[in-house]
């Protein structure tokens, strides 16, 4: 996915990805926010997502690192956790190639639902959207039933883990630890 | 514990160290160390520590706010252990300070003595443990428990972060306790999502905690749920999690051993 180079609103790192999506949203933002791991030595394995904004809200989502789009991105984003993010502004139409992607299409209020686990920005965003985007609006599930879809996801769960497993032997060498049975 | 051995030396052998944790701040990791806390009380000595030093706040949930002595000092080296220990509740609180230079001078390894020390005087420890797992010194107190307890809140990324505490914590040979769902608001699916949850946990749901007023009262009233609202759902619940915790037998000596030498090397 090619995103043209915006205009840097903000950058800062977030402990809840609430706080970019919310910012987004209330500042009516058309562009895009590129959220990197907040670890860099993690960078290359886990890459960059990047989700578009249409007056603050979401349209698609992509994450380099598994070349996933939709909402299969944003699970990608979520397991990157905690993250740098850069907001950047961009003109509607220098996207408008993009959102015609539709694999890439996040409805409305997904990414404040996975990302952010805020059903309630979820709901705010849902209201600001335009009502073009109804039908995908309707199709959404929101709050425990979106948790369940995750949950019967074993294979991304069992990819969760074993990226965990990976970094924490990793980090033990790193950080001096003598693992149990080495 | 046979009858057989007399009662002192029964109990030197007896300590169980939890830790509880979660991959995200205010999931509700203090609450609960208060509340578990509280509960496994009736039957044990405990000592809670916070172990979160970053941003500790068990001192407001224990009106400690004002404690002379915190873990900080501790680690810092400028007081022994027994001066930041206060017995309230029932129990050993050791809360930790929450300015910036108190959490600067403080040696994080230090908590391995710590735990060490005050393992020696009870039977049940459980460390309020930092929402991060990006360094040495906020992983050390998973590293250092028996078994952890994840705190999770039912949404994607809690769940997410959770599992991720579970692998750290079993890479580094500390087993899972259990999973604790807290700020429940969905009664119906809960139930759904709790045993859906289980499948990819190694223990058991200890409970589901409802999303409760009194919970906030409580830590707003300087107090632990369990001595403000002892007859609240959410007290009731933690209650029911503490009966489904498994405090071990485990001899003496080799728990001074797993907490000089287990996975961390000594620096001093
Ligand atoms: N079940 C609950 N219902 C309502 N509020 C809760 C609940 N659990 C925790 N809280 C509130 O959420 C905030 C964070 O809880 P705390 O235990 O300090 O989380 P952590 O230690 O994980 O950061 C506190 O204000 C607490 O009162
Ligand atoms: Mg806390």
């Amino acid at each position: 996915m090619n995103v043209p180079q915006g205009n840097l609103l903000r950058k800062r790192v977030v402990t809840d990805l609430a706080t970019p999506l919310s910012q987004a949203l209330d500042a009516s933002v058309t562009g895009y926010a590129r959220l990197e791991p907040g670890d860099t030595l993690l960078l290359d394995a886990e890459g960059v997502g990047v989700i578009t904004f249409e007056d603050g809200v979401p349209v698609v989502a992509y994450h380099s690192g598994a070349d996933s789009g939709g909402a299969d991105a944003l699970a990608d984003i979520a397991v990157a956790g905690p993250s740098r993010v850069a907001l950047y502004e961009l003109d509607g139409d220098a996207l408008a190639q993009l959102h015609d992607a539709d694999e890439l299409r996040v409805p409305p209020g997904l990414p404040a639902e996975r990302l952010a686990g805020d059903p309630a920005l979820a709901e705010r965003t849902r209201e600001a959207a335009p009502a073009s985007r109804a039908a995908e609006r309707e199709r959404e599930q929101d709050g425990l039933a979106a948790v369940e879809q995750f949950l019967d996801d074993g294979d991304r769960i069992a990819d969760i883990r074993e990226r965990a497993r990976d970094q924490a032997a990793t980090r033990a060498e790193e950080w001096g630890f003598d693992l149990p049975g080495t | 514990m046979p009858a057989f051995i007399p009662e002192s030396e029964a109990n030197v052998g007896m300590v169980e160290v939890f830790a509880v944790a979660s991959g995200k701040g205010g999931t509700g990791k203090t609450t609960s160390t208060m509340a578990l806390g509280m509960a496994l009380a009736d039957e044990y000595d405990v000592t809670v520590i916070d172990a979160d030093t970053g941003m500790a706040n068990m001192l407001f949930h224990a009106g400690l706010a004002d404690a002379d002595t915190s873990l900080h000092d501790v680690l810092a080296g400028d007081a022994p252990v027994e001066a930041a220990v206060y017995n309230r509740f029932g129990m050993a609180v050791v809360p930790c300070g929450t300015s910036l230079s108190g959490f600067q001078q403080a040696e994080p390894d230090r908590l391995r003595t710590v735990v060490a020390t005050l393992a020696a005087d009870t039977d049940v420890i459980l460390l309020d443990s930092p929402a991060a797992l990006g360094s040495r010194s906020a992983v050390l107190p998973i590293v250092l428990a028996d078994s952890v307890v994840v705190v999770l809140q039912p949404t994607i990324p809690s769940l997410s972060d959770g599992l991720k505490v579970q692998e750290y914590a079993t890479t580094y040979g500390t087993d899972v306790a259990g999973i604790l769902f807290n700020r429940v608001t969905e009664d119906e699916a809960i139930d759904r999502v709790a045993t859906k949850t289980e499948q990819y946990f190694e223990g058991e749901t200890l409970a589901t905690v409802p999303e409760s007023d009194a919970v906030r009262a409580a830590r707003r009233a300087g107090e632990p749920l369990l001595a403000h609202a002892p007859e609240s759902t959410p007290a009731a619940a933690y209650r029911e999690a503490a009966t489904r915790l498994t405090v071990h037998d485990r001899p003496v000596d080799p728990v001074a051993d797993r907490f000089r030498s287990a996975v961390i090397p000594d620096h001093s």
